[in-house]
């Protein structure tokens, strides 16, 4: 892939949707005349991916994430604006341009429910032209980084939720996607299941150099996977950077953390930073970066000093503060 | 390329064969809800013992409703409660990330069952025969007419399928187009000869129904099947049931065209 993996320039969706009052009067009068009001979901998106770039996208509930995968997937006819992924323009859906991409939804499922996981493999082997040669290198390579083994051979509704995942994304990738959509893939899953798919798909990106795309309302997902992140919110993109730079804009302090045998008043270290929490013997403050040698320093000479820990703010910490506040109080902008 | 065509349709029928194995239990409940020209053949057969009736006799009334309870599961199809289930709750997207067409897609699975239908409906269809005619047993057309019966009857199923398409396309725009299915199934089983062979219609209203689609996609094929069609009445038969298929074919199409533009507009 020669040119940019996603190119997006002033990419905007427009939905008409119903509305009406609540009860049985608003019921019968939508009968005869039904409301629509026009929802922006997406307003003038400009960006561009590299290939083989992990990107998160990260938003509010209704921010119009989902909504920007779709248009990318080709799900999606934009009410303006331009997109090509991979050459292609995606709502066109050419056979080439659906070998080329995938998407993994963590609310729907592309697996057969009464059927084992492999028999859906099967079918996308064929449909997506994969020699069997190749198609049994993958699917050993799969089956052993998630540990599938017994899993993809019981009925699929038999499954948890996380073993499902694995699944849905070993259909998912069985052809090789250049470029991989992934929409909440974690959604509801526990801890361990999170880091087993992550690794997956960051396995899965170093060794294809395949582009990978990712909303997650898990920042965990995001933090892990994503060097760099689009902040979108009411449709709009807020921020295209890291993770690091995000969070400097945002929340500059850091946050200095440490445990002791005995932690002096917060009037003697008020002084150096903000005191954030201070339970038993463990001691959080949020101190500017000018500021950090200094009350490390203090911190390392408190007696049975143990522990101390400087680090950025947790990203779902910067994110609330980036919804909270708004943009333009954040500092953060667009890159377009 | 028609190679590789056929091996994507194979892998998608193996995949519906596969399902169809899986809810065979379900499957066979189906096949007992169809069972309706049973309960006709019971009615008709109590009434024939009078006497014929029309141009039917006892054993003839038997074999007319275990030929039509045959063509009804080599016919059937249920692409409309499918398309409306996918397009309500949003699976349609992942048929539509594949590379193959979803309705190509829902025909290969719709055919895919036919084969397990057929194995559960044959004895159901050999118990009834054997205990309502004794060793007389279904009197089935020899030679041409016997081999005319089969295009027929895939024209019967490509008839119901494209139906079901068209009316399944509605879900695109209205949440319950199976509803309008419905009125469409009450049509059918009144004029399509699944409760009364079309020829004891009146005579004017007889012919009449035999140009509806209905007819065409379960009452021909059995008449033909029957050996109950001279050829002049075989081939208006074949060109009656070929237009509607042709006719409903670009009917579906566009509504399907439409309705996944509509699709890719509102939200998939």
């Amino acid at each position: 892939m020669s040119g940019p993996a996603v190119r997006v320039a002033g990419l905007s969706k427009r939905f008409r949707v119903a509305r009406r009052g609540a009860g049985l009067g608003a019921a019968m009068r939508a009968l005869f005349r039904r409301e629509y009001v026009d929802v922006q979901a997406v307003r003038e998106l400009s960006f561009s991916l590299a290939p083989g770039e992990r990107v998160g996208f990260l938003g509010p509930n209704g921010a119009g994430k989902t909504t920007t995968l779709k248009m990318l997937s080709g799900l999606l006819h934009p009410s303006a604006g331009e997109v090509e992924v991979a050459g292609f323009t995606p709502y066109q859906r050419k056979p080439e341009f659906l070998r080329t991409i995938s998407l993994v939804m963590g609310q729907k499922r592309q697996l057969s429910w009464d059927l084992p996981a492999v028999d859906t493999f099967e079918l996308h082997r064929v449909i997506y032209d994969v020699d069997r040669a190749t198609y049994r290198r993958r699917l050993d390579d799969f089956v052993g980084r998630l540990d599938l083994g017994e899993i993809m051979v019981k009925p699929v509704r038999q499954l948890s939720l996380g073993e499902r995942m694995k699944c849905e994304l070993v259909a998912a990738l069985l052809h090789g996607p250049r470029i991989l959509f992934l929409d909440e893939p974690t959604l509801g899953m526990d801890v361990a299941m999170q880091h087993a798919i992550r690794e997956f798909v960051r396995g899965y990106n170093e060794e294809l150099g395949a582009t990978v795309i990712l909303t997650s309302h898990d920042m965990g997902d995001v933090a892990a996977l994503c060097p760099r992140i689009l902040v979108i919110d009411e449709g709009a993109l807020r921020f295209d950077g890291s993770v690091g730079e995000l969070t400097r804009r945002t929340r500059p302090l850091r946050r200095v953390s440490v445990g002791a045998r005995e932690l002096p008043p917060p009037a003697e270290l008020r002084a150096l930073g903000r005191e954030v929490a201070r339970d038993g013997d463990r001691l959080v403050m949020d101190v500017a970066p000018a500021d950090v040698a200094a009350l490390v320093d203090r911190l390392l000479a408190l007696p049975g000093s143990h522990d101390l820990e400087v680090r950025d703010a947790p990203l779902d910490e910067v994110m609330r503060e980036v919804f909270r506040r708004g943009v333009a109080d954040t500092g953060t902008k667009g890159q377009a | 390329m028609i190679g590789r065509r056929l091996r994507h349709f194979a892998a998608i029928w193996r995949l519906g064969l596969a399902e169809a194995v899986a809810y065979r239990g379900a499957l066979f409940v189906w096949i007992l809800n169809s069972s309706f020209p049973l309960i006709a053949l019971a009615l008709w057969a109590g009434l024939a013992r009078a006497g014929p009736i029309g141009d039917y006799d006892r054993p003839g009334f038997v074999a007319y409703f275990v030929a039509a309870f045959l063509v009804r599961q080599l016919t059937a199809s249920w692409v409309v409660w499918d398309l409306e289930r996918q397009v309500v709750t949003g699976e349609l997207s992942t048929l539509l990330l594949r590379p193959v067409h979803p309705i190509l897609h829902h025909l290969m699975t719709n055919l895919a069952a036919l084969p397990v239908r057929a194995l559960i409906a044959a004895p159901v269809a050999a118990i009834v025969l054997v205990l309502a005619l004794g060793d007389a047993g279904l009197e089935l057309a020899r030679g041409g007419a016997l081999a005319l019966a089969i295009p027929a009857i895939i024209g019967g199923f490509l008839l119901n399928f494209v139906v079901q398409l068209t009316i399944g396309c509605l879900a695109f725009w209205f949440t319950r187009s199976s509803a309008l299915f419905e009125l469409w199934l009450a049509l059918f089983i009144a004029l399509s000869g699944y409760a009364v062979p079309t020829s004891l219609f009146p005579g004017g209203l007889a012919e009449l129904v035999r140009f509806l689609p209905f007819h065409a996609g379960l009452g021909f094929p059995v008449e033909l099947l029957l050996g109950r069609l001279d050829a002049a009445a075989a081939a208006r038969g074949f060109l009656i049931q070929w237009t509607w298929l042709l006719g409903l074919s670009v009917t579906a199409g566009l509504a399907w065209r439409r309705g996944a533009r509509h699709f890719s507009a509102v939200g998939a």
